[in-house]
């Protein structure tokens, strides 16, 4: 059989298979190509999943006759002025998605320039295109997408469910969304609107946070932190998660190169390592990070829909996230999310109603179904919650149900201070005064000179009520002190080195060859973290020394597991983890247990102690150490506001 | 089956059987020990499957027969039942039911089949030896301390037990480590014992075997194969499966070239240890130990704690060494060490220390330093 070059037809179905999978890549070509076109406002319009039809209509520059009769043709840009494939500036460059659309389906493009006086309209049909003619239409550019792989029936039987295809599109547009803040997005399946993103308003930096809490969900407006670093010609910026602000899966982990949203395990490797100290392993951050990178130090021409990207120097970009994260979540010091006082509120509500878990996190941000438009002011769960809670008979009030199991107080002030807010005069002089008895001799310090307050009681010999300047403070005492115990001998760890116990067997490990080089690789920096290692012929490690406080370990697991995480994350955890669990068992056993009896100065110094020790607004596994509730909340849920 | 027994009797029989016995299985059988009336008194027999005991306590027996029981719940009940009671065991087949009766006491437990109950095989021993229980017990005590619990070394799990030859005389040792440090000890060949595999016997044997030495002045007889090994006393046997492993090479690892040499007191040493590690919060309890003509010193520091130091009279000629040891593994070997002195054969601080009994060569401890 002879050679022969392929019909431009087949050649463009051909790209179709790589570039538009499913209508949800349609949508994203699509919508890039509006983004690109300096859209500012963008709608979707999908039906039957994106089946039968893809309606993408902009108000970006448009394009004339010739325009459009050429954007239908492979390999037609605009986006490559300089002709460079190393100088990229827009979101589309490939010039394929037009035609391999047209290929697969039945397009028709109308669009009309600024300067126009009329729309012109074009349409491609299993790749055939007509002669561009006059049409209706206003400013900007409507792609609409009819029967699409009607032309490759194979496609057409791998497509999922209508519903399921129109998450993956509003996926797409949230993830868009969220790298162009300053772009407003609907998407509507016909008959409802699934992704509503209004434009947004500030400066940048407010600008994103009110779209990812709009993507991401509201909860994440309250407990996000802003990054913002540079290095070496990158920027980092975007928002964070509070550590105890968390989820079961690191779907909720976006990030932006050069505001196109990539996926990259480098992202799930590096985060995992900032959090390290933060959350168990199991648990995963939230958090949206843009990075803008010089054009010529990343690659984004690996993957046909760009959905990876390639770093010249990988090392710098995971430093960079590393250290960002680290910062960020240092400065935090011990913010508690603040999710967590709100679930508490939230489980404030009378009995035989279903409690809200205490950390309610449950919005599918990525899929997101349903929208809010900033500016923050009380939910409607918010409200009901604290309506709920008014009833008498209220789980705040079971707070006092039992006078005699609460050691450090005498029940005369207990009943005064119910009294004083049930005669609606709750003022924080009053509750002081009621609660004074409990501070034995020493007069109170002024609640406003510590952040988290004065110590006013100890509750079932577990939980330490304190007042703050303009709220309460719950502290859990052992998880706290746990913190503080860990905190002290992380730090004694790094001032004096780890300790090595030398072997008097060393241990020999084998490994794929591969593997054993990247761990061989990373020697240094396990020596440092006391695990001496050398390559011993190919694929095999020998271990002289190991940390001296794993004792008697599992050598070969502990290899092995590293090698894992350098393949997949890049990162070697397993040793930090390792000596971190031996550290948080140690502190766990080493601090205040719950039960145990506090005085006011025990308490008191347990609150200052958690002042000065940085991250002490969280457990090592990402629970809270405290709880704070703000006088406001309160008052709400006395039904006061 | 019905017999009646003395309590204290079936008590200490119990007592050994129910250890063997682990708290929780998953095949349900192994929860029980075999009870079995026989003329010569009642048999009792437990087994884990890598593991049995069985052992013969004097009974009257009326009617001769077998069951199974609860091997826990009855040790606890006959430890309730007041001491010099009489117990009545009758096992009824029809309603598979044990009657325990004793004084005013009757309990009712529910029997398995004894058609179930795992016999282990015994197969055929290659070796026959008696070591006297003091032996046993200075083989056991002398190296247990060093077995590694990391059950992925699963061959370092036991003592290795083996003949071989030491200055020339034919000698049983025993080898136990976990890596970090080294323990060995022997004892002269018993007779036939020559030519005997060297097998590594497991850590839970080793544990049930100790109990029952400290209960018999006797000899205890000795067998073995490639796979089992069987000790033998008055009215109990043991035989326990061998980790089928290699045990390493062992003495590769001792130095025998150290030629920095400290004679110490061994109490004197131990206690400052012990008093010296008490700084030392972390759970790795490091210890330094700086040596110099005639004096060691031990010192210790902990960020959080602060620091301690004691001097400890010492014959040392070489030059001066500094050296860190895990101060538990340290206290660990000065506890196993009988004499008066103790001699320490060091070369560096990245090096086996060799420690030991001046006067005796028997036991050698074999401790790898710390980088501290």
């Amino acid at each position: 059989m002879s050679l022969r070059l392929l019909p431009p037809t087949l050649i463009n179905q051909i790209a179709a298979g790589e570039v538009v999978e499913r209508p949800a890549s349609a949508v994203k070509e699509l919508v890039e190509n509006a983004i690109d076109a300096g859209a500012a406002r963008v709608d979707v319009t999908l039906s039957e999943g994106g089946r039968a039809l893809i309606a993408v209509q902009d108000d970006g520059r448009g394009m004339t006759p010739d325009d459009l009769a050429l954007a239908v043709e492979r390999h037609a840009t605009s986006k490559l002025p300089s002709e460079d494939l190393f100088d990229i500036g827009f979101l589309g460059f490939r010039g394929e998605a037009l035609p391999s659309i047209g290929s697969v389906a039945r397009m028709t493009l109308t669009s009309r320039t600024a300067e126009a006086d009329s729309a012109w309209r074009i349409q491609v049909e299993g790749g055939v295109k007509s002669a561009p003619e006059p049409a209706a239409g206003q400013r900007g550019t409507r792609v609409e997408v009819r029967d699409l792989f009607y032309a490759t029936p194979a496609r057409l039987k791998f497509l999922k469910t209508p519903r399921t295809e129109t998450q993956h599109a509003a996926d797409v547009i949230n993830r868009l969304g969220m790298a162009h803040p300053e772009v407003a997005f609907t998407l509507t399946d016909g008959t409802r609107s699934v992704v509503k993103l209004g434009a947004t308003q500030g400066d940048l930096f407010r600008r994103r946070l009110d779209r990812l809490s709009a993507v991401i969900g509201r909860d994440f407006f309250d407990n996000a932190l802003p990054v913002d670093a540079a290095r070496e010609g990158l920027r980092l910026t975007g928002h964070i998660g509070l550590p105890t602000f968390n989820r079961g899966n690191a779907q909720q982990q976006y990030l932006f190169v050069n505001g196109r949203p990539v996926k990259d395990r480098l992202l799930t490797g590096a985060v995992r390592g900032a959090y390290a100290d933060f959350l168990a392993s199991d648990r995963h951050a939230i958090l949206a990070l843009y990075l803008e990178v010089p054009p010529r130090d990343v690659d984004v021409n690996v993957h046909p829909a760009k959905a990876e990207v390639r770093f010249r120097d990988q090392q710098l970009v995971r430093g960079l996230i590393v250290s960002a994260l680290r910062h960020a979540l240092a400065e935090a010091g011990h913010r508690a999310s603040t999710t967590v006082s709100l679930g508490a509120l939230g489980a404030a509500r009378p009995e035989g109603q279903p409690q809200r878990p205490a950390l309610p996190l449950g919005r599918s941000g990525g899929q997101s179904a349903w929208s809010w438009t900033p500016p923050p002011r009380p939910s409607q769960d918010e409200v009901d919650a604290a309506y709920a809670a008014q009833a008498p008979q209220s789980g705040y009030g079971g707070l006092y149900e039992q006078p005699t199991r609460l050691p450090n107080l005498s029940a005369p002030p207990q009943a005064r201070s119910v009294e004083s807010h049930a005669d609606g005069r709750p003022a924080p002089p009053s509750f002081a005064e009621a609660m004074a008895a409990v501070d034995l001799d020493s007069p109170p310090p002024a609640a406003s000179e510590h952040p988290l307050g004065v110590a006013r009681a100890q509750l079932h010999a577990t939980y330490i009520v304190a007042q703050t300047a303009d709220g309460i403070v719950i502290v859990d005492q052992h998880a706290a002190h746990e913190r503080l115990v860990y905190e002290r001998m992380k730090q004694a760890m790094d001032a004096g080195g780890v300790a090595r116990q030398m072997l008097l067997l060393p241990e020999v490990v084998e490994l794929e060859e591969a593997a054993a080089d990247r761990v061989i690789a990373r020697a240094e920096e396990l020596g440092q973290l006391g695990l001496v290692l050398e390559g011993f012929g190919p694929g095999t490690i020998l271990v002289r020394e190991v940390p001296a406080l794993l004792g008697d370990c599992d050598v070969k697991g502990l290899i092995e597991d590293l090698a894992d995480e350098l393949a997949d994350l890049g990162e070697a955890l397993a040793l930090k983890d390792r000596l971190a669990d031996v550290c948080g068992t140690m502190a766990c056993h080493g601090s205040v247990r719950s039960g145990r009896l506090l005085n006011a100065e025990e308490m008191n110094a347990l609150l200052r102690q958690m002042e000065a020790t940085p991250h002490s607004g969280q457990c090592n596994h990402g629970r809270p150490t405290y709880v704070e509730l703000k006088l406001k909340d309160i008052e709400r849920l006395f039904g006061r506001r | 089956m019905k017999l009646t027994i003395e309590r204290s009797v079936l008590l200490k029989s119990l007592g050994h059987v129910q250890s063997v016995v682990e708290r929780r299985n998953t095949i349900p059988i192994l929860s029980n020990v075999k009870l079995d009336a026989t003329p010569d008194g009642l048999k009792l027999n437990a087994t884990d499957m890598d593991l049995e005991i069985v052992e013969t306590a004097e009974a009257q027996v009326q009617d001769a027969g077998a069951t199974t029981a609860p091997a826990h719940t009855l040790h606890d009940i006959v430890r309730k039942l007041p001491d010099g009671s009489q117990i009545e065991l009758t096992y009824n087949a029809e309603d598979s039911q044990l009657a325990l009766r004793s004084g005013r006491s009757r309990f009712s437990l529910s029997c398995l089949p004894v058609e179930d109950f795992p016999a282990m095989v015994g197969g055929e021993f290659s070796h026959n030896f008696a070591v006297s229980a003091g032996d046993l017990r200075a083989l056991i005590d002398r190296t247990r301390f060093a077995i590694s619990t990391e059950e992925t070394r699963f061959y370092l799990n036991g003592i290795y037990l083996h003949a071989t030859k030491s200055d020339g005389v034919d000698v049983l040792r025993a080898v136990a480590t976990d890596g970090h440090r080294l323990a060995r000890f022997e004892v002269p060949l018993p007779e036939g014992a020559g030519g005997m595999p060297g097998v590594i016997v497991p850590r839970k044997t080793v544990g049930e075997l100790r109990k029952l030495i400290d209960e018999t002045g006797m000899d205890v007889s000795i067998s073995l194969s490639e796979t089992k090994v069987r000790f033998g006393f008055d009215e109990a046997t043991l035989t326990s499966k061998l980790i089928d492993g290699t045990f390493p090479d062992y003495e590769r690892v001792i130095p025998t070239e150290n030629d920095k040499v400290m004679e110490v007191d061994r109490k004197l040493i131990a206690d400052a240890v012990d008093r010296v590690s008490a700084i030392s919060t972390e759970k790795s309890r490091a210890i330094k130990i700086a040596l110099e003509k005639g004096v060691v010193t031990l010192s210790a520091s902990s960020p959080e704690a602060g620091s301690a130091v004691e001097e400890v009279e010492a014959s040392f000629d070489a030059g001066p060494l500094e050296i860190g040891f895990n101060s538990r593994y340290l206290m660990d070997i000065l506890g196993q060490i009988e004499g008066e002195a103790a001699r320490f054969d060091m070369a560096d601080a990245a090096s086996p220390t060799v420690i030991r009994e001046v006067s005796d060569g028997a036991a050698i401890y074999v401790l790898m330093p710390m980088r501290v």
